[in-house]
């Protein structure tokens, strides 16, 4: 259409040779240069040729143009021909036309050029370099970005969050998909996919079912509370990294640091615990908010089904101690999925927790008949005797137990052993008297 | 099983009774104990759930725990009344439940028996396996029931012992109830009533009465000595109404039934 326009205008309009006349020499410049606009008015013939709009006369554009001309043109309007796109812009914050931070405000040619007509396909993330070079640099060196870089298509770019460029808003704005509300679901276009998460070898799980079934999911979906945590909180937003990166806000040792963006007063008494120190042989925290919380699947911790999984958390690296406890009164009410009794945390503590040689300790000598107290009103150093933990299987530090225990088995074996015998010789005899009996009458064999 | 002759007393109506509170809260104890003890296994959750949970299964136990108790210090007051009359043979004789010489041997009779070398032992009132079921259940309440109320009253009895009793409690309570689970399930069961003689049940301990031919076949020197004492005639009784029968029946065979499942699942349990 625009071309049957610009033909019907042909004849009496200037034509694209008229016009590079004079503006194809590169010295052609601007008398009184306006702030923000080049000042240089040379255009290149080849650039404009190969353009988008390289079919194009000048004067579809530069519409009120003469050749030669002595005034200056008004402004070109791309919505004359791009009124959509208009539309789509001005929605946004890209034709919000207001400037931010010192920069100019975003007019069609920031990102698509003047003469050099860029076509949207052929833009790249340079062109948003322009305004948002910090976040382009942090995002290039981001698992997203390398994976880019390393020539997967499918890997997220900019677009792939914060929407299409024309109708981009900013992350204040409910709509847009990196609102904090939105913006677990807008991860989740790639990381709840399962098969794309198999072509590329993410080992995701189901985090974003579990993710909104957690407490901050709930928080952020169903509350729509914008300070719970949502997926960039933790991960990280243009910088994002691999867990596996030391400089990975998720990679292990830095876990307690993230989560105590929020958590302040956690991580203050975690800090101080003996789970902050590492462990024998590794170099890590020996365990960190994530290895008992989990990641994803974060729990209210008043609730039963967490107390009560917890537990078995805990015996993920106290194996031994798990497993004497589930001997226990404790440990088997709780194994009933009953929690109104003593749980690990307890006794020992939880972010607090700490060895029972630290005299700070709740299962410190001094301080474990207070411990007991919580539940037995009564207790005394006596009552504190009692070992929640205790292993008939060591000798050397139950004696009296290992000796119980032998004792009871011994007991219980020879009594079985006794019985069954007698049972298994008794059975077979039963049977051939009664049989006996019934054929012909009392055969038994009575003694005489 | 029964004959057309007549019938004799074996036990009276407060052996009887006390047997029958023997039953009722061992069934209680074991139903409301076991799921603690199997509280890792799917039936032991079941079983717990259905009972109310673990505190309510507890008030349960300790309810059919003062049940034991309370028949336990009848019994001592039956055998204390008998010792005050100057009753003969509590302690020993033909009549006494205290182990004697002629237990072994006829432990040993029996044994040849079973293999066909001669015939079967002639037992007076009490045979040797009646008396270790009584000793069994006499320890049983002595050691459970001690070690019951340790972990019942454990603050109190922390006032005069160390806490680690509690820690030998807790195993000796639960091992020593297993033990008396799987021996009055499997072995009390067989000897007084599933072996093929009495199966499926002997209502004797309901009933109170024993027919004249399996009274001489089961114990013939007890029959002999009361027929050459002239005793005989004085427990003879009539054969049970058909009311007792029924209740015998009922009551025995739905105790037989829990304690065989109960059993069944300890063992499928062990073996797993």
């Amino acid at each position: 259409m625009l071309l049957v326009v610009g033909a019907a205008w042909a004849a009496d309009l200037p034509k694209a040779e008229d016009c590079l006349g004079c503006h194809a020499d590169r010295d052609l410049k601007r008398g009184a240069p306006a702030p923000g606009r080049p000042a240089s008015l040379f255009v290149d013939p080849a650039g404009l040729k190969a353009s988008a709009h390289g079919t194009l006369e000048c004067v579809a554009c530069h519409r009120t143009a003469t050749a030669p001309h002595d005034e200056k043109l008004p402004p070109v309007s791309c919505a004359g021909c791009h009124d959509k796109a208009r539309a789509v812009l001005a929605a946004g914050i890209h034709g919000a036309g207001k400037a931010r931070g010192g920069r100019p405000a975003v007019a069609c040619t920031s990102c698509h050029g003047t003469h050099q007509v860029a076509r949207a396909t052929t833009l790249t993330i340079e062109t948003c370099t322009t305004c948002h070079g910090p976040q382009v640099l942090a995002y290039k060196g981001s698992i997203h970005g390398r994976s880019r870089q390393a020539g997967d298509t499918e890997a997220a770019t900019c677009r792939s969050c914060h929407g299409p460029a024309h109708a981009a808003v900013a992350r204040s704005n409910p709509e847009s998909p990196v609102y904090h509300l939105n913006l677990p679901r807008t991860c989740a276009q790639c990381h709840a996919d399962g098969e794309l998460a198999k072509r590329h070898q993410i080992r995701v799980g189901n985090v974003y079912q579990l993710y909104m079934d957690s407490i901050h999911g709930r928080a952020v979906t169903r509350s729509g509370l914008l300070v719970s945590a949502n997926c960039s909180d933790c991960h990280g937003s243009h910088e994002i990294k691999e867990r596996t990166d030391p400089a990975s806000r998720v990679f292990r040792a830095n876990i307690p640091q993230t989560c105590g963006t929020c958590h302040a007063g956690i991580l203050k008494v975690y800090a101080e615990s003996v789970h902050r120190k590492p462990a024998s042989g590794s170099a890590g925290p020996a365990a960190v908010c994530t290895d008992c919380h989990s990641a994803h699947q974060i729990r209210r911790v008043e609730a039963a089904p967490w107390q009560l999984d917890v537990i078995r958390e805990c015996g993920g690296c106290h194996g031994a101690e798990l497993r004497t406890y589930r001997e226990t009164f404790h440990g088997k009410v709780t194994g009933l999925g009953f929690t109104r009794i003593a749980k690990c945390a307890d006794c020992h503590g939880s972010h607090d927790i700490l060895p029972a040689s630290n005299p700070r300790s709740t299962v410190s000598p001094g301080r474990l008949v207070e411990t007991c107290r919580q539940c037995h009103a009564k207790a005394t150093p006596a009552f504190a005797q009692f070992h929640p933990h205790p292993d008939p299987a060591d000798r050397a530090r139950f004696p009296l137990l290992h000796v119980a225990t032998v004792f009871m088995t011994a007991l219980l074996v020879g009594t079985f052993g006794f019985f069954g015998l007698h049972t298994l010789l008794w059975l077979p005899r039963s049977m051939i008297d009664l049989l006996r009996r019934r054929r012909g009458g009392e055969g038994g064999g009575e003694a005489p | 099983m029964s004959g057309g002759g007549p019938f004799y007393f074996r036990l009276n109506l407060y052996h009887r009774i006390l047997h029958g509170m023997v039953i009722a809260s061992f069934l209680g104890l074991a139903v409301t104990g076991l799921p603690l003890k199997f509280a890792d296994t799917s039936w032991g959750r079941g079983l717990s759930l259905a009972l109310g949970g673990p505190f309510v299964a507890g008030y349960l136990h300790r309810f059919f725990a003062v049940i034991t108790f309370t028949y336990f210090a009848l019994h001592l007051g039956y055998v204390g009344r008998l010792i005050i009359r100057r009753r003969p043979g509590v302690f020993w004789g033909p009549d006494s439940m205290v182990p004697q010489p002629r237990d072994l041997v006829q432990l040993y009779q029996h044994v040849r028996y079973f293999l066909g070398l001669g015939g079967r032992p002639r037992f007076d009132r009490w045979a040797y396996w009646e008396k270790f079921d009584y000793w069994a259940v006499f320890w049983g309440i002595a050691i459970i029931g001690a070690s019951g109320l340790l972990l019942w009253f454990p603050t109190f009895f922390a006032n005069f012992l160390p806490g680690r009793v509690f820690n030998l409690a807790i195993i000796v309570h639960s091992d020593e109830a297993l033990l008396a689970v799987g021996f009055i399930f499997l072995f009390h069961f067989f000897n007084a009533n599933l072996r093929p003689e009495k199966f499926p049940m002997d209502p004797v301990i309901f009933t109170g009465r024993i027919d004249e031919e399996e009274f001489r076949r089961d114990h013939p020197a007890e029959y002999e000595r009361l027929r050459a004492a002239g005793q005989l005639e004085r427990l003879r009784t009539d054969p049970p109404a058909r009311w007792l029968r029924n209740f015998s029946r009922a009551v025995g065979l739905s105790a037989l039934g829990i304690g065989l499942v109960l059993v069944w699942l300890i063992i499928s349990t062990a073996l797993r």
